[in-house]
C-alpha cells in the first residue's frame, strides 16, 4: 500500500491478546479494524475509539469483506480457537490473496500449519516468561510484558525524515530515546549519524510510539 | 541525551472539542461575512445564517455518526478514504485541503481591514477608505494594503506553525471564550443603544423591507451559498478527534453544541449589527462591518482604550488571526494524511526531523494561502464555499456507502431517521452548489474559474502520481535489498511474543 510504511490490520478477536495487539500497533499509527463477535466487547473497544469496529463471526465471508481485505495489508486472528483463527486465516487469504496472515496458536508445537499461514505466534510463551521474571529476580529476561516502556528495534527507512542526519539534528519527541545501534553495539551519542538500513534499539512511551515510527519509517 | 525533546499533545475535553469547532465557525466568518451577506440580501442576511445552520445540520449528524464510528483524525478526508476508492477519496482530501487553503486567505482577507480600522481608532492611520496602498521599499513597487497585510499575517502563522506544534490544542479553548464574550458584549450594548435615540441607534424599522428592492425570497440564495462556509467547524471538530477523551460520547457532542450556539450567536450579533448600522451601512462596510457597526454605537470615553467600540474591533482582529491559525493547521493536516496515505508525495506525508511538524505539508499549503491573498475576499468566501459544499455532499455519501456495506459496522452514535438526514443533505448541498455556480457565472467568473482549475489539477496530480508508482514498482526499491528476513515492517518490538 502506497510508500509510506503505515498499515492496515485486521485483528480478529479482541480478548486480552487481539485487544493488546491492536493498541500497539494504533499507539504506532497503523490503521487498525477489529472484528468482534462479543458485543459486550464491541461497546468496550469503541470506548477507547482505538479502531473501526465490526461486529460479528469472522469466519463468515461476509462479515470478514467488511473489514475492505482489497486494503488490507495483514490479517491476525487472535483468538483463543485454533479452528477460528486458521479458518480466518485461510479465507482471507482466499478473498485476497497478497495479504499476510498471522494465525495464534494455543499450543507450542504447531508445524501443521506452517504451510498455509504466514506467521504463528504463541503468545502464552511471553506471559510465561514474565512469570519467570517475577518468579527468579535476579536474572531477567528482556521482554517484559508489563512495562509501559517499549524496546523498539527500528530500521531507518530510505527517504525517512530522520535519514543520514546525526542524533544531534534530529529532536524527538518527549518520551523517546535513541539507545543504541544494535549492529555497532555500542551506546549511541550525539554524533551518530542514523543511516538508512541500519538498526537502532529506542526506547518509546505509548503516546508517542507513532511519532518516533513515522519520523524513522516515513 | 544532548537533543531537546518536545512535549506530545494534551489530551483535549469536551470543552475543548467545541471550542475548536465554535472557534472557526464564529471566529472569522461573523467578522468578514456579515458584511458581504447584507450586501446580497439586505436584512434577511438573518436568515441566511439560520437557513445555513439548518441545511448544515443534517450535515453534522452524518459527521457524528462517521466520527464515532471510524475512529481516525483528518476529518472528511479520513472518512472518504475508508470508504471509497481511491479516486473518490483523493478527489475528496484534494477539495477540502483547497477548501482550508482559501479560508485560509479569507481570513487572511478578513484579517486586513479590521487591522487597519483598529488602527485608525487609534489615530495610526487614516481611515480604512484612504488607505490605498503600501509603499513597500524592498520591491520598490506598492501593493494594496489589504492584500500586504494579509500576506503578512499567513507568513507569520504558517512561520510559527511550521517550526512549532505548541500553537494548536488547548490554547485554542481560551481564545474562543473570549472571541464569545467580545461578541456577547457588542451584542448586549447593541440592543442597549435602542434607548438612545441616536442615529445609528438599534432599531427595528431597518428590517423593514426584509427582502431588499424588489427581489424574492429566493434572491437570498446566493447569500447561503457564500456564507456557507461559516459552518466548517464540524470538518474541524473531527480533524482532532485522537486527541479528544472519551471521544465516542464527546464529539457528537462538540458537533451538535457547536452548531447549536453559532447559530445563536450570528442571528443575535447580525440582527445587532443590521438594527442599528442598516443593511447598507453594513454592506458598504464589507469584511469590517462588524467593527463598523460596533464603532457608532460603543461608549467612547472608556478609560484607556478609549472608544469601546476598539474592544470590538480588537475582537474582530483576534478572532480572523486564530481562525487563520486554525485552518493552516487544518489545511496542512489534511495534505499530510494524503501524503501518509500515499495520495500526495511522499515529503508531504512526513514530519520534520527537527521540529516534529508536518513541515513540507505546511509548506505546500501555504503557497497556495499566499497565492490567494491576492483575490477579491468575495471570491475566496465563493471558492471555500463551494468547495465545502462538494466535501460535504461525499461525507454525506459516505454515510450511506458504509451502511450498506458494512450493516455490521459498530456504530456507536446512529443518526435517528436514516436515511433521511443524508438524503437531505446531499439534495441541499446539491441545491446549494447550483446556486452558487449560477451565481458566480453570473459574476465572479474569475472564482468559477480557479475552482475548475484546481479540480482539473487535481486529475493531473492524482494520474502522475499513479504512473510515478507504477513505474517505482517495476524497479525494487533499495528498502527491499536491505531487507531481514522476519523484520518485514522495519520496527520490532523487544516486548513480543518469543
Amino acid at each position: 500500500m502506497a510508500n509510506t510504511n503505515d498499515m492496515r490490520v485486521v485483528i480478529v478477536g479482541s480478548g486480552r491478546t487481539g485487544l493488546r495487539t491492536a493498541r500497539l500497533l494504533d499507539d504506532r499509527g497503523h490503521d487498525v479494524v477489529i472484528i468482534e463477535r462479543n458485543p459486550e466487547r464491541v461497546a468496550d473497544i469503541a470506548d477507547e475509539h482505538l479502531a473501526t469496529v465490526i461486529e460479528g463471526d469472522a469466519t463468515n465471508a461476509a462479515i470478514l469483506e467488511q473489514a475492505d481485505l482489497g486494503r488490507v495489508d495483514v490479517v491476525a486472528s487472535m483468538t483463543d480457537t485454533m479452528g477460528t483463527n486458521f479458518t480466518v486465516c485461510t479465507l482471507a487469504a482466499e478473498i485476497a490473496p497478497d495479504i499476510r496472515t498471522v494465525m495464534r496458536s494455543v499450543y507450542e508445537t504447531t508445524s501443521e500449519y506452517a504451510e498455509y499461514v504466514d506467521e504463528i505466534v504463541f503468545p502464552e510463551q511471553a506471559g510465561a516468561r514474565a512469570t519467570v521474571n517475577a518468579v527468579e529476580r535476579d536474572i531477567q529476561s528482556l521482554e517484559e510484558t508489563t512495562a509501559q516502556i517499549e524496546l523498539l528495534e527500528i530500521r531507518v527507512a530510505p527517504g525517512a525524515p530522520v535519514a543520514n542526519r546525526a542524533l544531534a539534528d534530529i529532536r524527538l519527541p518527549e518520551g523517546s530515546v535513541v539507545i543504541s545501534d544494535i549492529e555497532q553495539a555500542e551506546i549511541a551519542s550525539a554524533e551518530s549519524v542514523l543511516r538508512p538500513g541500519q538498526t537502532f534499539v529506542v526506547a518509546v512511551e505509548p503516546a508517542v510510539a507513532e511519532e518516533v515510527r513515522q519520523l524513522f519509517r516515513g | 541525551m544532548g537533543h531537546k525533546q518536545r512535549k506530545p499533545a494534551a489530551e483535549l475535553g469536551l470543552l475543548d472539542a467545541t471550542m475548536i469547532g465554535m472557534g472557526a465557525m464564529i471566529g472569522a466568518g461573523i467578522f468578514v461575512l456579515t458584511g458581504l451577506a447584507a450586501e446580497i440580501a439586505g436584512p434577511a442576511a438573518i436568515l441566511v445564517f439560520t437557513l445555513n445552520g439548518a441545511v448544515t445540520a443534517f450535515t453534522g449528524l452524518s459527521y457524528a455518526e462517521l466520527a464515532s464510528a471510524v475512529p481516525k483524525s483528518g476529518g472528511g478526508y479520513a472518512f472518504a478514504r475508508e470508504t471509497f476508492d481511491d479516486v473518490v477519496s483523493f478527489m475528496m482530501g484534494w477539495m477540502l485541503w483547497f477548501a482550508y487553503m482559501i479560508a485560509g486567505a479569507l481570513y487572511a482577507l478578513g484579517f486586513a481591514p479590521n487591522f487597519l480600522e483598529l488602527l485608525h481608532v487609534y489615530g495610526f492611520v487614516p481611515p480604512l477608505d484612504a488607505v490605498g496602498a503600501i509603499a513597500l521599499p524592498v520591491v520598490s513597487a506598492t501593493v494594496p494594503a489589504k492584500a500586504g497585510l494579509a500576506f503578512i499575517a499567513v507568513l507569520c502563522l504558517v512561520a510559527l506553525n511550521a517550526v512549532s506544534t505548541a500553537a494548536s490544542g488547548s490554547v485554542e479553548t481560551v481564545f474562543t471564550i473570549v472571541k464569545i464574550a467580545i461578541l456577547l458584549v457588542f451584542v448586549a450594548f447593541g440592543f442597549l443603544s435602542a434607548t438612545g435615540g441616536g442615529e445609528t441607534s438599534f432599531t427595528f424599522q431597518n428590517f423593514d423591507p426584509l427582502f431588499p428592492g424588489d427581489d424574492s425570497a429566493f434572491s437570498i440564495l446566493p447569500a447561503l451559498g457564500l456564507t456557507f462556509i461559516a459552518f466548517e467547524g464540524y470538518d474541524l471538530i473531527t480533524t482532532i478527534t485522537e486527541e479528544v477523551e472519551n471521544p465516542r460520547e464527546n464529539i457528537p457532542k462538540a458537533i451538535f453544541a457547536s452548531l447549536g450556539a453559532t447559530v445563536v450567536i450570528y442571528v443575535l450579533v447580525v440582527v445587532v449589527a443590521i438594527g442599528t448600522l442598516g443593511a447598507p451601512g453594513l454592506a458598504e462596510a464589507g469584511e469590517a462591518g462588524i467593527a463598523r457597526a460596533a464603532t457608532s454605537f460603543m461608549p467612547a470615553d472608556i478609560p484607556i482604550i478609549q472608544n469601546g467600540g476598539a474592544v470590538i474591533v480588537f475582537g474582530a482582529v483576534f478572532s480572523t488571526m486564530t481562525a487563520l491559525n486554525a485552518v493552516v493547521i487544518a489545511s496542512s493536516r489534511v495534505a499530510f494524511s494524503m501524503g501518509r496515505e500515499g495520495q500526495l508525495i511522499q515529503s508531504i506525508g512526513q514530519l520534520h526531523h527537527r521540529f516534529g511538524t508536518p513541515f513540507v505539508a505546511i509548506l505546500t499549503s501555504a503557497v497556495v494561502m499566499l497565492g490567494s491573498v491576492v483575490l477579491p475576499t468575495k471570491s475566496a468566501g465563493n471558492m471555500s464555499s463551494l468547495f465545502f459544499l462538494l466535501s460535504f455532499i461525499i461525507v454525506n455519501g459516505a454515510v450511506i456507502k458504509l451502511r450498506r456495506e458494512r450493516p455490521n459496522m459498530n456504530r456507536p452514535y446512529e443518526m435517528p431517521y436514516y436515511p433521511v438526514p443524508p438524503l437531505l443533505g446531499i439534495l441541499l448541498n446539491l441545491v446549494l452548489t447550483g446556486v452558487l455556480i449560477t451565481y458566480l457565472l453570473q459574476t465572479d467568473q474569475l472564482a468559477l474559474l480557479l475552482t475548475g482549475g484546481w479540480i482539473l489539477l487535481g486529475g493531473i496530480a492524482y494520474y502522475a502520481l499513479e504512473w510515478a508508482r507504477s513505474s517505482d514498482s517495476e524497479t525494487p526499491s533499495s528498502e527491499d535489498t536491505i531487507d531481514q528476513p522476519g523484520v518485514e515492517t522495519g520496527v520490532t518490538s523487544k516486548e513480543g511474543g518469543n
